[in-house]
């Protein structure tokens, strides 16, 4: 990794960050006006994180001739606990423990 | 006195919980940024700075491959847009000016959000900010940790990265204990298989810009015709 890279690589992602988390504080009126947003903010998070979790999900199953078992395996053990136990500390390192015991082939 | 001892203590019953997920967390963040290749002290910048667990998870192959600065902005766009959603529930409950305000709105993470919005009405908000303040003390307390462990010892066990699927899954299992409908997860899915057979390095990019025209297009039904 090239240090200054990774500088404005962070900078850029504080300011992104940040407009993201201010947006509704100062854009409140505007946000509150249009029901597009309303609609979008009903729809967008609960779609955009499936998408992520199933981009990162194939992103890991392509890096290992193993098949994508463990991959669901460790998704739906994470799902399962946070669902039950709200814990995501626990739901994450259950999950990740399974993947990484099964990747490196303890069991 | 007694009085005070009463705020501390409540003070450190409600940031527990997160101390709890940050630190174990932060450490796994900063020692796969140390292993990557990155220098400790920036792992520790970016626990200050981004202070987005998702998305500095989400940085570190990004980086590894060399990707540019407007992909990664992007990227991080796409992973932290739910935060667009979060403070219009927390607006009159956050200081009207100042540095106090500034700072509460930029360090709104999950979980702080999701402390915040169960304290009741009246909280002071020196405790909300010492609450939001301290959440990002674990945090970054648990990124050094993680950064100085990984540059002692170098660890090859594959899959630890897997962290940040299980970090989205968890993510995605609370949207979806608060969703209104179950659409979006069948439009993901679809829009996915679709992007992926179209172009598979742009999938996540089309199957989002499909996800977005359906969300536009979509009207919530009534609660007659709900399921």
């Amino acid at each position: 990794m090239n240090s200054s890279h990774v500088g404005w690589v962070l900078v850029t992602m504080t300011a992104v960050t940040f407009v993201l988390r201010a947006l509704p504080f100062v854009a409140a009126q505007w946000l509150q006006k249009h029901p597009f947003v309303k609609r979008l903010g009903g729809f967008l998070p609960l779609g955009i994180m499936s998408l992520l979790v199933l981009h990162s999900g194939v992103g890991a199953a392509l890096e290992h001739p193993q098949g994508p078992w463990p991959e669901l395996a460790a998704v739906v053990v994470t799902a399962a606990l946070q669902w039950r136990l709200k814990n995501p500390l626990l739901s994450i390192l259950c999950g990740t423990t399974l993947y990484v015991v099964w990747r490196n082939g303890s069991f | 006195m007694n009085n005070s001892a009463d705020h501390r203590f409540s003070l450190m019953s409600l940031t527990m919980p997160v101390a709890m997920g940050y630190i174990p967390l932060g450490i796994v963040f900063g020692f796969l940024f140390v292993q990557a290749g990155g220098v400790w002290w920036l792992a520790v910048a970016s626990s200050i700075l981004v202070f987005a667990g998702a998305a500095q998870y989400m940085m570190i192959p990004m980086l590894v491959a060399g990707l540019s600065v407007g992909t990664i902005a992007l990227a991080t766009l796409v992973v932290n847009l739910r935060h667009v959603f979060y403070g219009l529930s927390l607006l009159d409950r956050f200081p009207t000016r100042g540095a106090l305000r500034w700072y509460m709105v930029f360090a709104l993470t999950d979980e702080t959000y999701s402390v915040l919005t169960t304290l009741p009405a009246n909280t002071p908000l020196r405790t909300m900010g010492a609450l939001t303040a301290l959440n990002q003390g674990w945090w970054v307390l648990g990124s050094t940790i993680g950064a100085l462990i990984g540059s002692q010892a170098q660890v090859p066990l594959q899959g630890l990265d897997f962290v940040l699927v299980s970090l989205f899954v968890v993510l995605a299992t609370e949207q979806w204990r608060n969703r209104s409908t179950v659409l979006p997860v069948w439009t993901a899915l679809l829009s996915y298989a679709l992007a992926y057979w179209v172009s598979p390095k742009h999938a996540l990019v089309l199957s989002i810009a499909l996800s977005v025209v359906v969300a536009l297009l979509w009207r919530k039904p009534t609660r007659e015709d709900a399921v």
